[in-house]
């Protein structure tokens, strides 16, 4: 396929709900996780990354209604 | 027409009473970049709703791009279980990669925080693109032209 994904869903696993999560696409790895998305974001520049993809831990993953 | 294709995410939800067993979600998401007219740029996980009338993201994004809510015009919105929810309203460039690329006027809504993903909705996504979702091959594709 095409675009590249991510299974970020089993890379956040274990990681505290509700954390902000940066994520390094060219590894694959988690880089940094902050309760506040700014400062996820700074801490993943701090360790080098400087575009990471951000997602959430969710409080609690459920069935979605949107 | 040239299309892109996406695969559907496994989102692993865990028992409930009614799935005592847990489910597996398969969700159209996709990973897109926001650009906003600041200049600065957010990398995140959108899904494509077909059911959202525009593209919604979380009110935490607003902040990152460096967007205040505050000078934004906005609205009430409403969705299932929800109303009256305020939504502030701004352009953003989308990128999603593979030349799908587009300008859309976006609402950033709190409700969103708690997921912390954007929706790709009718208006500023939908009515750009044709977009065809094939859940049994757990697949979706979207016409680059």
């Amino acid at each position: 396929m095409a675009s590249a994904t991510i299974d970020y869903a089993a890379l956040v696993k274990g990681l505290p709900a509700g954390a902000w999560v940066a994520i390094s696409e060219r590894t694959n790895e988690v880089i940094a996780y902050a309760a506040e998305l700014q400062t996820a974001i700074d801490k993943a520049r701090e360790g080098g990354e400087n575009d990471p993809l951000i997602v959430r831990v969710p409080d609690q993953a459920v069935t979605l209604f949107l | 027409m040239p299309t892109v294709e996406f695969p559907f995410l496994p989102v692993a939800i865990g028992p409930t009473e009614p799935f005592p067993n847990g489910q597996i979600a398969f969700r159209p998401l996709a990973l897109a970049t926001l650009r906003a007219a600041t200049g600065k740029t957010l990398r995140c996980v959108v899904l494509l709703d077909s059911g959202a009338d525009s593209c919604v993201f979380p009110t935490s994004f607003a902040s990152v791009l460096g967007l205040d809510i505050l000078k934004m015009k906005k609205q009430l919105t409403g969705g299932v279980g929800t109303s009256a929810n305020q939504t502030y309203y701004d352009s953003l460039e989308i990128d999603l990669g593979s030349g799908i690329q587009f300008k859309s006027y976006v609402g950033f809504i709190p409700g969103l925080d708690g997921q912390g993903i954007g929706l790709l909705g009718q208006s500023g996504f939908f009515s750009y693109y044709n977009v065809c979702f094939y859940q049994r091959q757990l697949k979706f594709t979207i016409e680059t032209t």
